[in-house]
């Protein structure tokens, strides 16, 4: 969907407070460091990315698969979903929502596979776990904790404009670098994807040394937050400087809540059928 | 499931079956739509998922509100609010009859939830009687979202196969790949004069050249000069050249003369032509319509 971000589900229920993010994570801070947890959302985000490129999907597609894992741990312990079981998911759902051709699930949990083995065995050197059924299982709480709000905006769209209106389109390249980039920090669960496309393409100007000054002062925006985003950015920076993942991954991994018995139901199943008895069927919450 | 009673079979839709069923806690009828979860391996089909995604974003009065999700191990079903009936059962009961300031307060009702679709950018691609619920106020509500899809820049082309043959206009069935809003345009062209003549249905095509051969009887067959780009559409084909008639009186024979003046600029086939459904609303036609329709109370 292109217009109207203002009345769309991600901007009325989906743009975070920090401090929402941090209550909801105590259960995860308790067992993993803030760091070990971000450095662990890297991981899993270049995981979902590596697998979109080997299904040749759009970038588009990708950046929505990372913004539903980041929506369903906004609202969830990691100890509910193994991320290694929720990145797929995020990946079939999304390729559904943005029509981009359904993949089938054969060739998802065959790419996973592959992909495991060839690019992420210094991570899990056992195979890959899941099945077919995992997934479409892992389908329905994703789609439930999302409140099945599936249309995401990103930052690609409004970025392209912007370039073309500040008529620079050299700065288009980078600056999109920058907005993937960004889908490893929180960001996208914070602020709208125009402020994040004003961010990445202010720091663009900075590296390219181009002047933006002019542009944009005339534009009316929140230069706070787009100081904030940046912030963020530049913590991510500076972090890849000193974190060998190769190295500590193995040891996060070890260390992150898991579910209790792997690879089977998600708990919250098995939660909702405590809950509710004589019936197996939960709502997902569709408000009006 | 036991929030609700089921009450009875409503239909078949685009990915499953529909009940009318009760919620036991306030007593509100609802429409289930039971989500099929084949054992091919899609998972949650997307013509679901696309309807439940559009519908969350879509509220609206002439939009049917969805609910509520329930799901299972095995099947989904979406929780719909309930109309008395659709069009197609609408005209059934009218015998041959309709007042009509009623075609015109359904018609500005259809135009009004197409023009809140088009300005989230959303198409509904599948437009016909059986996809337009009625209730008992004599609202009109746009149902049946599964082949409707989001657009903006046109990333790819949509499949060919999409909206029922009497209501597709004939840049789709000469093969046009990017649809646009005026695909559902057309739709409401077709549904305005079916209105107009208490439920017949204006082109009941049988195949596609019928199809195109009906429509063309009525409003000519196209040249490439009022149409630029006609002869480079994937599936285009010459066809006899038709002269119109001079007048649609006999075509719509209950119709003003504004209202056949709004029909034939629905009933463009150069899709570029065609009014959008803002304009269709600020059409002359219009003009005397009752304010309680202009605007609804809730």
């Amino acid at each position: 969907m292109a217009g109207n971000f203002w009345q769309s589900s991600h901007c009325q229920q989906w743009l975070l407070d920090p401090s929402d993010l941090v209550r909801e994570r105590q259960v995860d801070f308790a067992v993993v460091t803030e760091e070990d947890y971000q450095k662990l959302f890297i991981f899993f985000s270049n995981f979902i990315q590596v697998l979109g490129e080997h299904l040749k999907l759009k970038q588009q597609v990708i950046a929505t698969a990372t913004v539903y894992f980041k929506r369903f741990y906004a609202r969830n312990s990691l100890k509910c979903i193994d991320p290694l079981l929720l990145a797929p998911t995020c990946i079939l759902l999304a390729s559904k929502v943005e029509e981009f051709g359904v993949i089938s699930n054969n060739r998802l949990i065959t790419t996973c596979q592959s992909v495991v083995k060839s690019k992420f065995s210094y991570a899990y050197p056992q195979e890959f776990p899941y099945r077919a059924n995992h997934i479409l299982e892992c389908e329905f709480y994703l789609l439930e904790n999302m409140d099945c709000c599936l249309v995401v905006y990103q930052p690609y769209r409004p970025l392209v404009q912007f370039v073309q209106d500040i008529g620079q389109e050299d700065l288009l390249g980078l600056s999109w670098k920058i907005v993937n980039d960004s889908l490893r920090t929180d960001i996208s669960l914070l602020y709208p994807p125009y402020q994040i496309a004003l961010a990445a393409m202010q720091m663009a100007c900075v590296v390219l040394q181009k002047d933006g000054k002019n542009w944009f002062a005339e534009i009316a925006v929140d230069t706070d937050k787009i100081q904030e985003i940046t912030r963020q950015i530049l913590a991510l920076y500076d972090l890849y400087k000193t974190y060998d993942e190769k190295k500590e991954i193995q040891g996060l991994l070890a260390k992150m809540p898991k579910p209790k018995s792997q690879p089977s139901r998600p708990p919250s199943s098995a939660q909702s059928q405590d809950g509710i008895q004589g019936t197996n069927d939960q709502s997902m919450g569709v408000n009006n | 499931m036991q929030k609700y009673e089921k009450l009875e079979k409503i239909g078949e839709g685009t990915y499953g079956t529909v009940f009318k069923a009760k919620n036991r806690e306030n007593q509100e009828i609802v429409a289930l739509k039971r989500v099929r979860l084949d054992d091919d391996d899609e998972g949650v089909p997307s013509s679901a998922l696309r309807e439940i995604c559009l519908l969350k974003e879509l509220k609206h009065h002439n939009i049917v509100r969805l609910h509520d999700v329930l799901h299972s191990d095995t099947k989904l079903t979406l929780v719909f609010e309930h109309c008395d009936q659709d069009l197609k059962k609408y005209f059934d009961s009218l015998n041959g009859e309709i007042d009509s300031d009623q075609v015109q307060s359904l018609m500005y009702q259809l135009l009004r939830g197409l023009a809140f679709c088009h300005s989230k950018n959303v198409l509904h691609r599948d437009l016909k009687p059986q996809n337009l619920l009625i209730n008992k106020n004599g609202e009109l509500k746009l149902a049946d979202f599964g082949l409707a899809r989001a657009f903006g820049i046109p990333v790819r082309c949509y499949s060919a196969e999409v909206v029922t043959l009497w209501y597709r206009p004939p840049d789709v069935l000469f093969g046009a790949k990017l649809y646009t809003t005026s695909i559902d345009m057309w739709s409401a062209g077709c549904i305005f004069a079916e209105l107009s003549n208490a439920g017949r249905p204006l082109f009941p095509g049988s195949d596609i050249d019928d199809q195109l051969k009906r429509i063309f009887k009525l409003l000519g067959t196209p040249t490439e000069e009022a149409w630029p780009g006609l002869s480079q559409l994937p599936d285009f084909k010459p066809l006899p050249m038709y002269q119109p008639p001079s007048s649609f009186s006999q075509v719509v024979p209950k119709m003003t003369a504004k209202g056949r003046d709004l029909l034939q600029k629905l009933l463009l086939c150069n899709p570029a032509l065609r009014l959008s459904a803002d304009e269709a609303m600020a059409h002359l036609y219009f003009n005397d319509l009752h304010s309680s329709i202009k605007s609804p109370t809730t």
